[in-house]
Parts: C-alpha cells; structure tokens; sequence
C-alpha cells in the first residue's frame, strides 16, 4: 500500500460535490449552536428566523447550525454570510433583533450588519484546505483584531463555529478525511508514528507524555486484538474544552482516531465520554453513523482493505475514570478504580489487550500534523511544547470562553489582553490552571508561560486546559477547601493517602475557613499534602495536593490571616464575618448593626456603636471611599446602601445636640486601670489618631508626635474644607484630648526629636507616619518657576502659606490630590485643566470628586501624557501633551495608553505634578526598621510588627497611599497587637460592647434607589470652601437604613454548632 | 498395590499456587542504599530486597493473595521517579537505585499509617485480634505515638452481624482490599466487594444486605487475611462458658482432625505442632464431661459416603459423586450450581454425623436426656457454625420426637456449638490453663476412637484417600498393602488419580478453594466430567487451612500442618476407616449397616436450592 505512487482519493469527487456547502451561491445564517449557544438562547433565535424563513417569501436565505466559535461571554453567536463578502460574525444576539438579521441579510443591508458585527473573516486556513469568503465590510474588524481572539491560533477548533457538526459533507468540504486517505494510501503505520514523534506532540490530557511514543509502544505489541479509545471524561471544574471540540467538531476526533488505530494496528475502538454532555453524545452518533455510510469507518475503509469501527462508551461521571487504568476498568463493566501501572494499557489494557488512550483535543490535531507535517507543527508552540492548547478561560475576567493559542504564550496575555481582565475595581490575584489537579498561580507570576514544563516548575500543571481566574473576592484558602472537596469526593477510594489523606486536608482547612485553624494546623497540612502527592498511586491522588501546595507556597499570609486575625478579607469564610459590608471596611464596623439601631429609633446608641468601631465617624463618613457599598448585596437588586452617610447623619445629629458629651464621658469611664506602659506614636493622621483611640482606652499612656502644628494629618492639610469642614475634626479629636492622649505638635522625629529620644522613653513605638511625600516625574522643565507638587501645595494652602494658584493651572495626574487641587484652584479663580494620560474610566480618583470636578467646570483631557513644560525666563508658560490611545488591558485592569505621536501645547502659569505620593521613611532605617524600596515600612501582615519587637508600623506608612479607613483599619489591627505584646494576654475586645437589637430581614424589598444627601449647586460652591455635601436629612436616613437587607442575619441550622 | 495404579495427572492451573520459577534465571544490578546487588529479574522491590535481608513493612500486601497497592506503607524511593513507588508492585530493573528508609519515605510510611488510624477505633484492647493485629504492629514498627489526625467519620457505620459465622466491622476496616481479594480471586465467591467512593468507600455486601444475605459461604477466608478485626469469627465462648457452668448439663465435646495441627500455633507454639494429646488434657481441663474426636464420625463419614459410592456406581445414580464434608462447598454449591446439587453425596458432614450419634446412641447408651446434652464441636471452620445451625440438622429431635413425645418447644440441634480453634484457644487463655506444660491424655471412649483415614481429613485429598483405602478393600475384597495415595496429596489446586477397583477404572479429582471447584463444576455442568468421585474442600489446603484457623495462615504454614496431620496418619495403629472396632460396635449395636433406616434418619441430609441473590 505504502509503495503506490499513484495518489488515491475516493473522496475527492464528493468534495468538489459539496465544497460549495462552505462558500455557496446564496446567502447563509449560521447559528453557533453548542451547548453554550443554546444555553445562552440560540435554540429561541433559530426558531424565530426559522418562523420569519417561512413566512416572509422575499430572498430565498440558508439557515444552519454550527458549532462554537469560543467567545462564551459573547454568545449568542451568529455567522452571516453574503456571497463574496467576508463572513461576519455577530455576538450576542437577541432574539429581538432575529428578524432584523434575517431582513439584513435578504435585503443586502450592509451598514446594519457593520454596526452589529463583532469581526470578519475572508480567508480561512481549515488547514486540510483554504477557504477565501470575500472581502469587503470595511471598518469590521478581522477576527483576529478583537482582543478575545488576539493571539489565539486555531488548529484543533479549525472548523468550530464554522462549520455544520452534523453534516460529514461540511467537513469534507472543508479538506475532512483528507489525512486519513493520505495515511492509508501514501504512508505506512511506521512513518505516520514517526511524523507524530517529529512532530513533537503531547498528550493534551494533562500529562504530556509524547503521543509518538505511546503509539509506537502499542505498534511493537503483536497482539491481533488492540483497542484505541478515546478519552473524553473531562471532568474537571470549569473546563469544557473537550465538549466543545467534540460537538463543534465531531468528525476531527474520527478521524485523528482512525488514523491512529490504522498507525498501531487497532481495529476497534471506543469513546469514553461523559454523559453529561447529552450534545456532544448525540452529534457524535450522527457523526459516526454519517463516517459509515461514507467509508470512512467500518470493516474496510475506502475499499483500503483496512478495518477499524468505533462505539460509544458513556461515562456515568466519576472524575477518577479520566485517568486510563480507571477508564478501562469502567469501560470493562466494573467500579472505576486504578490499578498500578506496569503494565500500561499499551501491554495489557481493555479485556487484558493493547490498549491506547488518547485525549479528544490530542486527536484532534493528529489529521493536521499529517495534512501538514511535522516541520510545520512543531513550528508552532516552544520546541518542548509544541502545537496549541486549547484552555476554557473562565472566572474573575471580562471575556470568558475557548482561547487556542500556541504553547510557550505568557499567561499575562491570556488573563489581561483576551480576558480583559477584571476591570479596575477588582485586582487579579491568581489562576488555577489544570482544575482541582492544577495549582494556584500567583498574578505576580503571570509572566510564566503557558506549557508544560513552565507550569510544572509553579506547582502547577496544565492539565486538560481548565483556567479559572481568580480575584480579590476570591478566598485562597476556599479555594483550595473546594477543590479538595471535590478530589476527595472523587477519590475512589482505593489508596490510603488520597483516600483518607484528601478527607484529613479537607477537614483542615474547612477547620481554618471557620476560624478554627492553628498554625500547627498549617505545618501538618503540607506535610500531608507532601505525602499525599508522593504516595498516591494514580494522577488523581498525585496532583490533588497542587492546590494546597501552591496556596500554602503563594498565599501563606491568608491562612495566616484566617487563623490569626479570624478575618476573610475576600469575604467567602462566611464564620468569619458578620456582613459583606462590614467585612469590606478597612474598620470592620457593625454595619447592620447601627443600620437597625437607627430604624429603631435609637440615635445615641447608634451613634455610640459607630464610635466604638471608628474614633472619627463624622469625619470618615464625609472623606470615606465606602468601601462598605464595594460588596454591599443591595447592588444586586438597584444601589449599595449608602452606610457612610449614614454614620456621618449620627455624628452630625449627636454633635448638633450635644449628645457626644455623655457618650464621651461613658467611653472615658470605663477606661481600663492605668498599665503604666507609654506608647509613642510618630504621626498625627488618621492612623495615629485611630491607635491612639484604642490604646489610651486601654489603660497605656500615649504621646504622639507630628510635625504639624495641628494634629489631622492628610485629613487636616490634603483634603479641602468644602469636603471636610474642620470643625468635625476637631470635635472628634477632642475626644481623644479628653480621654488622655497627649500631643507633642510641631515635633518632627528625626530633627526635633530623635527616634532614639522617643526609643528611651517608650515601651512601644507605633509608625504612622502617613505618605505625605510627592512623588517625582522626571520631566523636562520641572524645575522652572511655577511648578508645584500637587499634595504640598494642597498643605501650603491649607497653612496659609499660600493664597492663590495663578490664572492658568495645569493638573499632572488623575488621583485625589490632583482633583483636591484642581478644585481648590477653580475657587481661587484659576482657570483649570487636568491632563491625564489613560481614559476617564481608569481614572482612579474618587469618583464622586471627579463628578463634582466636572460639574464645577474643571477641565478634563484624557489620553493626554505630559512631554515637557515649556517656560520663557524660568517661568512656566505651558505643557506640551503627547495624545494617546489605547491599546490592551494591562495587570492593573485598564487598558493600555500608547503614544500616538501627536503633539499639543497648553499654554498655563502654573503645573501642579500630582502624580502619587510617597512615604518618607528614610529616617527609619538607621533604628532597624526594615524599609522597602518605595519607602514603604515592611511590617507583618498580621502583628503589624516592624522588625524590633516594640516597633509596629500602620497605616500609608505600611500599605503606600491608601485610604483614611484603610489606614484606620490598619492602626485598629495594631493597637490590639501592641496591647497583646504589652500586656501578654488579650484585652482589646473589652472595648466594644454588645448591643442588642432586632433581627429583621426585608421580605421582597421593593427597587428603590439610594438616597441622595443634597449638595449645593455648582454655581453656589465655587466661589467659597462651603461643605458641599450638605448630608441625609432625618427621613433620608431612615429611609437609607430600611434598605439594607440584614444579610448579617443568618438561618442558624440544628447541624451547626 | 499390584492390582492398584495410580496415576497421577497433569493438574490444572489454579488461582492459588504460583508456577515454580523458570530454570535459568535473568538477573539484573540494582543498588540498595547505596550497596550493589544482582537480583532475579522479574522480582518486586519487596521480593528482591527481602531476599537480601531486608525488611520493608507492608500492609495490605499479602503474598498470594492479594497487592491491591492500596495502603501506601510499602513505599520506597527510587531516584528518577517523580514520587515514592509501592515496592509490592513495581519490579526491579536493571540499575534500578533504591533507597529503603529515608527521611521521605518515612514521612509517608508513618503518615499514612496515622490517617489510618486517625478513624480507627481506640478500643484496641477489647478487640478480638488484639497482640494479633497487623495495624497495631505497624504502629509499633514505625514509631507511632501520637495521631496528628482527627476522626473524621463522625457516625459510626453499623456492623454487620446478619450472618451466623461471621461479624463484620467496618469501622475497623482499613480498606486494604486483602478480604475482597481472597472471596474473588481464592474462592471465586464475590460477596463482598468495595463500594462507594473517597471516605464513603467500604467493602460491603450486595445492596448492604449483610453477609447473611448473600451468597456468603461463610468460609471465612476473609477473616483469616483480614490484617485488623474488621472480620471475625461470630463469636460463641460464652454462651459454651455458659452450658460449661451449668451443673443440669452433660457437655460434651468433638474436635475435628484439623485442631491438632493448629491449636499449639494459637497457643504461642512452632507452625504445624501436633498437640493432640495436650489438646485433650486441656479440653478436660475447661470442664468438659466427654472429649471425643470427630474423627471418630470421619471413619463413619467413609462408611457411609463409601457405600453410597458403591451404591451409586452398581445402581446407576448421579456421578461423579462429589464429597459433602465442607459447610462452605455446600452453601456454594446450593447459591452457584443448584442444578448439580444431586451430584452431592447425602451424607451429613462429619460434625453433624457425630452430634446426631452422640444424642441418640450415646446419650442412650449412657443414659441421658438428650435435651441435657450439650455438644460443642471445636472446628478450623466458621462455616461450622452455619452448618450447625441449619434447620435439617435436628436428626437427633426427630429421633427422639416420638420415643418421648417431645414438643416443639423442646428442640435442640445436634451441635449446640461450633467453635473455631480460635476461640478455643481464647477460652484456654482465660481458663488459665499452661497449654505448652500439660501431659498428653487420650480421648474418651468410645466417640474418641479413630483410625488414620479419620485424621487425613483435615488435608486436601485427605477424604478421598481415606474412601479409597476402604472402597478398595469392601470393592475388592483384598487387603491394601500400602495406603498412601499419593497422587492426591499436595498442595496443588486440583489433583487427579485414576484407580482400578477390581478392572473398573474410575477417575478421582480433588479440588480445594472454591475457584478451583468452580472448574470441575463447570465440567460437570456441561457434561464433560470424566471423573466418578470428586473431593472438594473450600479453604486453600483443606481444613488445616480454614477460615476459624489461628491467623496467620500461610502457605508455609499449611504446608506443615499438613506434615504433622500426615505424621499423624502413620503413627495411627488402625489406617483404614472400616476398620476402627468402634465404628464396628456402633453399625452392630445401632445402625446394623451402612446406609441403614436409621442411618439415613440420622446422618444423612438433603440441600436447598439458593441461588445467587
């Protein structure tokens, strides 16, 4: 056979018969019609256009399924196609607009088609043959230009979404069988291993065991009776991978499977495939019948004289039975167990026979290696990983779906450039990859490449292609209690360490996501990981410890969080918190909890609850960035609650009575017996302040020493008063006058005093001392007369130091401190414009302030990075600006800005460079604080200890520019560390007390939007620094308070302790 | 033997004896911590290392019967492997680079051994398998002192004690897969299996029905590998302890041929000692009133079985005949091949036949009320104890029924109570008695007297050399100058012999394990057995390899058993069953002849049809 010159093609006249199915004569609407079509409403729009088909009688047009094209966040998905022009693909289709598509395509209308067409496509490589659609649709971008499929390379879903799976004439016509009539009539069993081997290919189930070896080691077993199975159980979470292939592409797997029984000399076989993928079953039995009835299956394909058929084995769904020995068990009728390897299926496997077992999306590309080559396959990837991947991008990113993309591609391009990423607001922690066998994958990492040996070296593994991205509301150690939920449920049960090892793991970490965990915990846990994975006899038990070991290795510090400071920040480990507001809020207030206490009418308690957890309520509540609203459930049904304009109603109600008198009186009361230890605490701000609340009520004695002649900080002297009046803060910090905290103004550390000064006469020093530096930009003409650092010129206004701005102020930087200054500017009179070098929406001030810039006439121009400031005799005269566009999602979630090459000058007097600011901590260093390079104070997570044992650090100082209750919240945490180390016990929960009130749940709470406080009109607020937001009248807040759903009230079950 | 010839024929594979090694032997190097050796290739880690004087601690593997790899402690490291191998599974290679005990393979050893036990029971000290558990030793063995593991099964599963012979507890199983192994691949039973997955998994019954559900034959094999006390022996001391106490009773005891070979193990002593006369001093010693021996009912087995023999070859009845003496072989039968049952002669076991006897003619004879007659039998078996137990088994009551009008309430079984050597050796323990120091005594007349033939019962192929050193001569009237058969002796699955009984050949077999029965069975049920009289026995090696046996019980150690059962043959004065003169006082005082009215009454039975589910 080998030995025929002549090229043998039984199936080329079918082809030229049936090619024109691809490109015919009329117009055609393709539906994607996978699973995840069809779940996403394709079967209601077929329907429709099926229905108008047959009504309307005007332009005759085909309608079809195809499979699907792999952008699942964009289903549904619908191809059009109008002879000679490009193929369009149109996304998320609504049923409404079926009929409209239908008229489109009859009528020939262009322009409607444009505006709804997600890409194009005029040429396409199937691979087995060349398919050119047309041109035209200017304007549509190529399918390959939109940023989901940027990058990918389609070699195993060559035909998915493009053409019909249940039509074996699509497939021919689009080159289908071509391989498997070149391996039988041109090539010998020997050279299409060998080409395979070249090829480098590896096995796509996860493993990567080279696919030429393991055919080859089937090949030398003599026996008559050899078995070729395919395996597709994908079973893990999150990955449909397989699924799709087969229900896109059915005909693919028959005959990469044929040519592999024909290369080892099977001439039976089975796929093993789930029965949860009813589709997929279903357009396999087609496909198999139609293989048949074409001779390309059955007792003597193509009249070659050889034989090999293929039946279906569905899988009752037990994930263990993906790996082989397992598999064949299961096939054989029994419990679906391993067994040890040697011997490999490929010496004794199904009913004791050489048996070969390969993965779907292994197969799948076996047809285009022999269309192809191996020179050309192993071009493709990295050279130990070659050829594409398929993976099922899914979780915490814009765009979710198939992604193929050659091996060796950064991770960071998939997560950032095809997913999008997961906006601005929620940062990107990690990817799993390879599903409960795979491991957690840090973001820090992200620019390890996808393959094989890459992954291995992370902890992690390819696996079937699962990648689940992960944000920071994911939990780690959920994560990892999840997926060994599952691989301990799926363990079969047979080998001790996964058996019993996995279900020890499990109770573990359910123990540290309760709360309930040691340290101890900890050590014992990787150690069981380590011999489960050492000691496990199959893949399943060998790789499920990956997700323990790689959280443990990259996420340590969150299981220490959990055990330690009891806390979820992410807000899952639901015994650790009361309510997703107060798990969210740097301060952990009782949210629901002076909600209710004002629906009861009870002010002064209310009041009271919110001082307990925050010594500056009046104050947060009008500079907050509501961290509280970021998680607030009330968002599913219209808006979060409003909380923080709640707590700053109580304070302004209490103070406008008079109330906090008898409040501050109690609080001074039940201060704990003098300890007689001193605490200094270096830095006035927000965090000083917050820790000395605390450590003064506890009985210490407390100094804190700021170099400004008034204590506030950022909050005195970065934000204006038309935010903050300062009569708040000083109302609230007069409490801590009075509760005994004593203040040394004027004082700065490192020149008025030294560290060691204070060192001598201190049994605990706290760092807060705040990022009050200006960041520098290295731009020409920075130094000229007239440039400002934006945070200093806010404090040098706010001293008095200075009185106006000039006429024309130019703004560096898309922060708070830029927009405080642009604000404060506008109501000195000067003319304002903001340059900012991204887009308005990955602007990162508040944006709240940026709505109220806006509304006073600043002026905003985005995209716009500043190149250098021009200036006549040392004064500024202008900014020359360099426009932007922008290109892909970059690791912070916003989109790229890149330089255009346009320039532009803005003529101005002023240039304020806002663009950040920074800790000073030089002075630290010489006292043994450890410093990072950005000034920042490297501090435990959790003790918030700064390297000497009576040092602690909170606030900016630790975390870089934050918010004031992020720096609260951190000052909160080490006061009670600080207290712990002093005192040797814990004493700080003595502060707070219980307050009892009603557990209300709203039953069906109507839609009502969140309550607007009044603010005065732009035109009234520029001119003065008049607080703008004037607050919740009485009725407003009520109202406010009735819209939390008290998600802190839980059903308490009998099981629970 | 002139007109005798015994031929013995090629013998069938079997599941349970390995095939002797090839005779040359390809070697391979590997190196063990570092020094280098050159073992037979083909060889486990654990075989190879074993023979070089190492010692690897496993547990779930069982050497013949089962390497299910599942319990993680036989791991090792060997360089290049990306995680620790089980050495009962993976075979040596050339250059192969051992390391047997570092820092890492100890981690997993000793881990995985504490997640066992993490849901074992505590309550080690009153298990029955305590100081003879294999969980506990490997404890010991690897240091253990403390668990780091919590409980995690919060409830405890139900034990399972449907069946007579037998006591299931799951929460002590280990999940080693050892008793799995043994009821399918040994006796091709398939009770018992592994269900459920993760930590739901257990071994258990058809639909949980219980193993007196199923078609258990209560052979007890699994018990006898079971590592941990997981599966036991049903237990019957105290209620024996009970009728022992009870001065309104005459208790009465028979031990089976097997005990003497076994019980010295129990009591601490070499593999395979013979104790027969220690055993009796020590059973008089519990209070026993009578010891007699179920050999003495063996010899009457042969009379009857042989006649029945005879009977079926000159009257045309089902052949081959197959033997009845195994309780296990007979509900396997009853559950597997119902449509042979005729195949299987009708003569009770020899426990039976020795309870009848002793309510009827002994207890006439010696004047007592057969309802104060306690019989305890003292077997290597746990299928005994369903035998006992079986409704037909009341030959005795009906005997008595009429003569003294007796009412239902009054019924009694011919054996009150089968025990295993096992929980005899236990009642000695607890009886004080110094088992190694006693001086040998001789069994009570006239149950105790036995021939030769009587004590090869308790080997494979014992029952059937014994019926044709007495077939031969009541056939041919000729005296037997040797009585060895040889032929059917040995460990070997399934043994053959063809034997001239005076011109008439007649084809023997001999099959022990119940896969091994299945074979012959399987012959028979297609029609094409060539054989006239077929032995089968359920347990690996016969009786002196039976489930109620002391554990453990290797091939090793039945093969010396069967040496001091065959040690005891030769010493017996009398070697043929017809010939033991109180068997012949009892057919001429009671039972006139073989096959007689009343030995029908009295000891012979019928079968139930069962089925497997």
């Amino acid at each position: 056979m080998s030995n025929s010159t002549t090229v043998q093609s039984p199936l080329e006249a079918v082809r030229a018969e049936v090619r024109k199915k691809i490109r015919p004569d009329m117009a055609y609407i393709a539906i994607g019609y996978g699973t995840c079509g069809i779940g996403n409403g394709a079967d209601e729009i077929l329907a429709i256009i099926e229905q108008a088909i047959r009504t309307n009688g005007s332009k005759p047009v085909r309608l079809k399924k195809t499979g699907c094209f792999g952008y699942c966040s964009a289903e549904p998905l619908v191809n059009v196609y109008i002879p000679g022009k490009p193929l369009l693909i149109l996304h998320k289709v609504e049923k409404k607009e079926a009929v409209k598509i239908l008229k489109a395509v009859q009528q020939g209308d262009e322009g409607f088609l444009r505006r709804r067409a997600l890409c194009k496509i005029e040429e396409w490589d199937f691979l087995t043959s060349n398919i050119q659609f047309g041109t035209g649709f200017p304007g549509v971008p190529r399918w390959n230009e939109v940023p989901f499929f940027k990058g990918q390379q389609k070699l195993v879903l060559r035909d998915a979404g493009l053409i019909d799976p249940t039509d074996i004439e699509e497939y021919l016509a689009v080159g289908g069988y071509s391989s498997l009539e070149k391996a039988l009539f041109q090539l010998t069993p020997a050279r299409i291993i060998q080409e395979i081997k070249d090829s480098g290919l590896r096995g796509r189930g996860g493993a990567g065991f080279p696919t030429g070896k393991k055919w080859e080691l089937m090949r030398q077993e003599t026996s008559p009776e050899k078995y070729m199975v395919c395996n597709a159980d994908e079973g893990d979470p999150g990955a449909y991978m397989n699924r799709n292939e087969i229900e896109s592409d059915p005909h693919a797997l028959i005959e990469g499977m044929t040519i592999a029984a024909y290369a080892m000399g099977a001439h039976q076989g089975f796929i093993y495939v789930r029965a949860e993928y009813p589709l997929a079953v279903e357009r396999l039995k087609t496909a198999l019948e139609q293989a048949r009835k074409y001779k390309v299956l059955g007792p003597n394909i193509l009249d070659s004289g050889f034989g090999f058929d293929i039946e279906l084995v569905e899988g009752a769904g037990a994930f263990v039975c993906g790996e082989e020995t397992a598999l064949i068990a299961s096939a054989e009728g029994k419990a679906g167990r391993p067994v040890p390897r040697p011997p490999f299926p490929a010496q004794k496997g199904y009913n004791g026979k050489p048996t070969t077992i390969n993965n779907v999306e292994t197969l799948c590309n076996v047809p285009a290696i022999i269309a192809k080559g191996a020179d050309w396959f192993s071009s493709i990837g990295t050279t130990g990983s070659p050829g594409t991947k398929v993976f099922s991008l899914v979780g915490k990113v814009k765009n979710t779906g198939l992604v193929e993309l050659p091996l060796g591609t950064p991770l960071e391009q998939i997560v950032y450039t095809m997913g999008e990423g997961a906006g601005k607001k929620k940062k990107i922690r990690a990817v799993q990859t390879g599903g409960p066998s795979g491991g957690c994958i840090p973001a820090t990492l992200f620019n390890a490449t996808v393959d094989y040996e890459s992954l291995n070296s992370l902890g992690a593994i390819m696996g079937s292609g699962g990648m689940v991205v992960l944000d920071s509301d994911n939990c780690m150690v959920d994560t990892a209690r999840y997926f060994v939920e599952f691989t301990a449920s799926e363990s079969c049960g047979k080998c001790t360490p996964c058996r019993e090892g996995l279900s020890q793991a499990l109770e573990i970490l359910t123990r540290i996501t309760r709360g309930e965990g040691t340290e101890e915990d900890l050590a014992k846990l990787e150690e069981l990981a380590k011999v489960i994975k050492d000691s496990s006899l199959c893949g399943l038990g060998q790789t499920s410890a990956n997700p323990i070991l790689t959280t443990l290795n990259y996420f340590r510090d969150e299981y220490l969080t959990h055990i330690h400071a009891k806390r979820c920040d992410a807000g899952i480990c639901e015994s650790l918190f009361l309510a997703l507001c107060e798990n969210s809020c740097p301060l952990h207030m009782n949210i629901p909890g002076y909600l209710q206490l004002l629906k009861e009418g009870r002010i002064e308690e209310a009041f009271e609850l919110t001082l307990r957890d925050n010594p500056l309520p009046g104050t947060v509540g009008r500079i907050c960035h509501f961290h509280c609203q970021m998680r607030c459930r009330r968002d599913t049904i219209d808006e979060p609650v409003h909380q923080g304009e709640i707590h700053r109603y109580l304070a302004d109600t209490i103070y406008k009575m008079g109330k906090e008198r008898d409040i501050y009186a109690k609080l001074l009361k039940e201060k704990l017996p003098r300890t007689g230890k001193r605490i200094s605490i270096i830095g006035g701000g927000p965090a000083g302040l917050t820790a000395a609340f605390y450590l003064v009520r506890l009985g210490h004695e407390v100094t804190i020493y700021d170099d400004h002649p008034k204590a506030g900080g950022i909050m005195r002297y970065g934000i204006p008063d038309y935010r903050l009046p300062k009569d708040v803060l000083d109302k609230e910090i007069s409490l801590l006058k009075k509760l005994g905290v004593k203040f040394r103004m004027n004082t700065r550390v490192g020149k008025d005093i030294t560290l060691e000064d204070i060192d001598e006469n201190s049994d605990a020093v706290f760092i807060a001392v705040g990022a009050g530096k200006d960041m520098d930009l290295e731009i020409p003409g920075k130094d000229l007369k007239g440039v400002y650092p934006g945070y200093e010129l806010l404090e040098k206004f706010s001293l008095g130091k200075m009185k106006s701005f000039g006429k024309n102020v130019v703004i560096i930087g898309g922060g708070n401190v830029a927009i405080d200054v642009a604000r404060t500017a506008l109501r000195l009179g000067s003319k304002v414009t903001v340059v900012y070098r991204r887009d308005r929406d990955a602007l990162p001030a508040n944006p709240q302030e940026l709505k109220g810039a806006e509304e006073e006439g600043v002026e905003f121009l985005y995209l716009s990075a500043p190149k250098r400031i021009l200036g006549e005799k040392g004064h500024v005269t202008g900014l020359e600006i360099e426009k932007m566009e922008l290109g892909d999602v970059d690791a912070s979630g916003r989109r790229k800005p890149i330089p255009t090459g346009k320039k532009k000058t803005l003529p101005c007097d002023t240039v304020v460079i806002a663009v950040g600011e920074k800790v000073d901590s030089d002075f630290l260093k010489a006292y043994g604080v450890k410093v990072n390079k950005d000034g920042t104070v490297k501090a435990d997570p959790i003790s918030l200890n700064a390297g000497p044992s009576h040092i602690f650090a909170g606030g900016d100082a630790v975390t870089g520019p934050a918010t004031a209750a992020e720096a609260m919240g951190l000052a909160k945490k080490a006061a009670e560390s600080i207290d712990t180390y002093l005192m040797k016990e814990k004493r700080f929960h003595r502060l707070f007390v219980k307050f009892v009130y009603k557990d209300e749940v709203p039953f069906n709470p109507e839609s009502c939007p969140q309550n607007r406080p009044k603010e005065i009109p732009p035109a009234e607020r520029i001119t003065n620094f008049m607080e703008i937001n004037q607050g919740y009248s009485g009725e407003q807040a009520r109202l406010e308070a009735e819209r939390c759903l008290r998600c802190d009230v839980r059903a308490v079950t009998m099981e629970r302790r | 033997m002139e007109q005798t010839t015994l031929k013995k024929e090629s013998t069938m594979e079997t599941g349970t004896i390995p095939s002797s090694a090839p005779k040359t032997v390809a070697t391979c190097t590997i190196t063990v911590n570092g020094k280098s050796y050159t073992v037979p290739k083909g060889k486990t880690i654990l075989e190879a290392v074993s023979a070089l004087g190492y010692s690897i601690p496993t547990l779930c593997h069982l050497s013949e019967v089962a390497s299910n790899a599942s319990c993680g402690v036989c791991v090792v490291e060997v360089k290049g492997a990306k995680s620790l191998l089980r050495s009962c599974v993976t075979k040596v290679t050339e250059g192969m680079d051992i390391r047997l005990a570092t820092p890492r393979v100890l981690a997993a050893r000793r881990t995985n051994v504490e997640l066992l036990l993490a849901n074992h029971p505590k309550d080690c000290l009153s298990c029955l398998r305590n100081q003879n558990c294999e969980l506990q030793s490997i404890a010991s063995l690897l240091g253990i002192d403390n668990v780091r593991f919590a409980q995690t099964r919060k409830k405890p599963l139900p034990l399972d004690t449907t069946s007579v012979a037998l006591v299931r507890d799951p929460n002590k199983c280990i999940l080693c897969g050892r008793c799995v192994a043994v009821c399918s691949e040994v006796q091709g039973v398939n009770a018992i299996d592994v269900m459920g997955r993760g930590a739901k998994t257990q071994v258990a019954t058809f639909f949980f029905k219980g193993l007196g559900n199923v078609a258990c034959t209560n052979c007890g094999q699994c018990a006898l590998v079971c590592p941990t006390g997981a599966i036991v022996e049903k237990d019957h001391t105290a209620e024996v302890w009970k009728a022992l106490q009870d001065p309104k009773k005459v208790v009465v005891v028979e031990t089976a041929p097997a005990i003497r070979v076994g019980l010295g193990e129990a009591m601490g002593m070499e593999w395979g000692s013979l104790v027969t006369g220690k055993m009796v001093a020590a059973l008089r010693r519990l209070g026993f009133s009578k010891v007699f021996d179920t050999q003495f009912s063996a010899d009457l087995t042969i009379m009857e079985e042989g006649h029945e023999l005879i009977q079926r070859l000159s009257n045309g009845g089902k052949l081959p005949m197959i033997t009845s003496c195994s309780p296990g072989w007979i509900k396997f039968i009853e559950h597997f091949y119902p449509n042979s049952l005729a195949h299987v002669s009708t003569c009770k076991s020899p426990q039976q036949m020795f309870g009848s006897i002793a309510k009827t003619y002994y207890a006439e004879k010696m004047g007592i009320d057969p309802r104060d007659m306690v019989v305890v039998s003292i077997m290597p078996c746990t299928a005994k104890k369903y035998e006992a137990k079986r409704p037909e088994m009341m030959g005795a009551f009906h005997y008595w029924q009429a003569r003294l009008n007796l009412l239902e309430k009054d019924k009694f079984y011919d054996v009150d109570y089968a025990l295993t050597t096992r929980e005899l050796a236990r009642m000695l323990k607890q009886a004080s008695i110094k088992f190694d120091a006693l001086e040998e005594e001789e069994f009570d007349d006239p149950l105790g007297q036995s021939t030769g033939a009587a004590v090869i019962f308790g080997a494979t192929g014992g029952v059937m050399e014994a019926a044709l050193r007495t077939a031969y001569e009541v056939v041919t009237k000729k005296h037997l100058q040797s009585v060895d058969f040889q032929a059917v002796r040995g460990l070997e699955g399934i043994k053959t012999a063809e034997v001239d009984l005076n011109g008439t050949k007649l084809k023997v077999a001999v099959a022990h394990t119940l896969k091994n029965a299945r074979i012959l069975l399987e012959q028979i049920e297609k029609g094409e057995s060539p054989y006239t009289f077929i032995e089968i026995m359920t347990c690996p090696g016969g009786c002196l390899g039976g489930g109620g046996q002391p554990i453990p019980t290797t091939t090793e150690i039945r093969k010396k058993r069967a040496e001091s059962i065959y040690r005891e043959d030769a010493r017996k004065g009398i070697r043929k069953s017809h010939e033991n003169p109180a068997i012949q006082q009892l057919y001429k005082e009671f039972l006139k002849e073989p096959l007689s009215h009343v030995s029908h009454e009295l000891l012979h039975t019928e079968y139930t049809e069962r089925g497997v589910y």
